[in-house]
């Protein structure tokens, strides 16, 4: 390799771009060429110039809220393109019932495929995006807590008020989840109540409403967009659990939370 | 899927995105106002195409395209659009083959200085740039944001590159006079 032939890879080089063999030989070249090697040097220089995190800029708070109330409640499902579509497109009935083992064939496929799917189980998933971006949303919007305290006897005496439910509320600092307050959220059409914990930098949601009066339910685990979440069952309450803490983490939680009562 | 559930969807999807589309955007823009207009613009954009969107698919890479052609509409339009991509000939005679004074003279500078050679890039060396270094896009996700081959992304880059190195260069000299 000669240095015009280097300098025309290094870029990919120093971005772990190039394939194997490739990267060997640009290695070798700098080994042995003082002056390509400085190039890289002076491409490192200006990488770690790049690098700096104060470069990125903060999303303004304003621009958060815009966009939330901006966003309409459903994407549109323009008339026309319905017609439009009506109007030129003449099915060959012959194939529908081709086409329609097809789907089912792709839908059992599917369902096999994707680990927790299962039938029963449809009800909650679909909640589970919910859970997420009920999550996602008390950490953007600045509003993560109403009543923002590390006392529990506080916290579920605010609630009471609040809901027409009392939902149970526990701190388990000591054991690496601090409890550091609560807030009203809407889930499942309803009101919730949400208990935020702390996991070193991490947060947890946890949302709790009333389920069928003493009913119990095992965890199931759900994973999204990486997003843990957890839902459980236990003395007329359902529990969802939501965070980016590994999985194990969040299992440790909601066990805790478990045998707690 | 119902109203809410799709609702919920996108937002748990491209909400933590937020980030990402607002400094592209303002990289693009450069400036705040522009900025905000065009991640407002693309979040109601990929809400209506959202249908089409693949949950198996890379949702960074899909939403970006939409901020990032989001921008290059509103360049257009406000004709603000900055000249096109430097003919080939110009590079070349800028690009620097002596390595010598830049490494150490690239080491020197501020984050504002940084900012500015970034901001006088070409508008399509500044997206190859921001989506790789800002944005730590691989090259393939770049090609698919930016809409340009896998080899258009390596040489952009690299003279995208040699263009800041040189850039950073001249304003050290400026600001030593």
């Amino acid at each position: 390799m000669n240095c015009e032939e280097c300098r025309e890879f290094i870029d990919a080089y120093i971005d772990n771009e190039l394939d194997a063999a490739t990267t060997i030989t640009v290695k070798r070249h700098l080994r042995e060429c003082a002056a390509c090697a400085q190039f890289l040097e002076a491409r490192k220089g200006l990488r770690a110039l790049l690098g700096q995190p104060e470069l990125a800029f903060d999303v303004p708070d304003s621009l958060r809220t815009r966009v939330l109330s901006a966003l309409p409640v459903a994407p549109a499902k323009p008339k026309e393109d319905a017609d439009r579509f009506r109007r030129r497109v003449v099915i060959p009935w012959f194939y529908v019932p081709v086409a329609l083992a097809a789907v089912f064939a792709i839908v059992f496929g599917l369902a096999l495929l994707q680990p927790g799917w299962i039938p029963g189980h449809a009800g909650n998933r679909a909640l589970v995006a919910q859970v997420i971006s009920g999550h996602v949303r008390s950490l953007l919007a600045t509003h993560l807590l109403d009543v923002p305290s590390t006392d529990q006897h506080t916290v579920k005496p605010w609630f009471a008020g609040k809901l027409e439910f009392s939902p149970p509320v526990q701190d388990f600092a000591q054991r690496g989840f601090d409890l550091i307050g609560g807030r009203l959220d809407y889930l499942d059409n309803r009101e919730v109540a949400a208990l935020v914990y702390r996991r070193n930098k991490h947060t947890i949601n946890l949302f709790i409403w009333p389920s069928k009066p003493d009913h119990a339910a095992p965890v199931q685990t759900f994973s999204e967009n990486g997003y843990n979440v957890l839902h459980w069952e236990r003395g007329g309450f359902s529990f969802w659990a939501v965070s980016d803490v590994r999985m194990e983490d969040l299992r440790a939680f909601a066990d805790l939370e478990m045998q707690s009562s | 899927m119902n109203d809410e559930q799709t609702r919920a969807r996108f937002e748990s999807l491209t909400l933590p995105l937020m980030k990402d589309a607002y400094n592209l955007a303002r990289w693009l823009m450069r400036n705040e106002p522009d900025a905000e207009d065009v991640v407002q613009d693309s979040y109601l954009k990929a809400f209506r195409f959202f249908e089409k969107f693949r949950t198996e698919g890379n949702a960074r890479a899909w939403f970006l395209r939409i901020v990032r052609n989001t921008c290059y509409d509103a360049l257009s339009a406000r004709n603000l659009k900055e000249k096109e991509l430097v003919p080939e000939g110009e590079i070349n005679d800028i690009e620097d083959t002596t390595p010598g004074p830049c490494a150490s003279v690239v080491a020197k500078a501020t984050i504002e200085t940084v900012r500015k050679a970034i901001e006088a890039l070409p508008v399509d060396f500044r997206e190859v740039v921001v989506l790789r270094e800002l944005e730590g896009l691989s090259y393939k996700e770049i090609s698919d944001v930016a809409g340009i081959p896998l080899g258009t992304v390596m040489s952009r880059l690299s003279r995208a590159r040699d263009q800041l190195q040189l850039l950073l260069r001249e304003r050290k000299e400026n600001d030593e006079l």
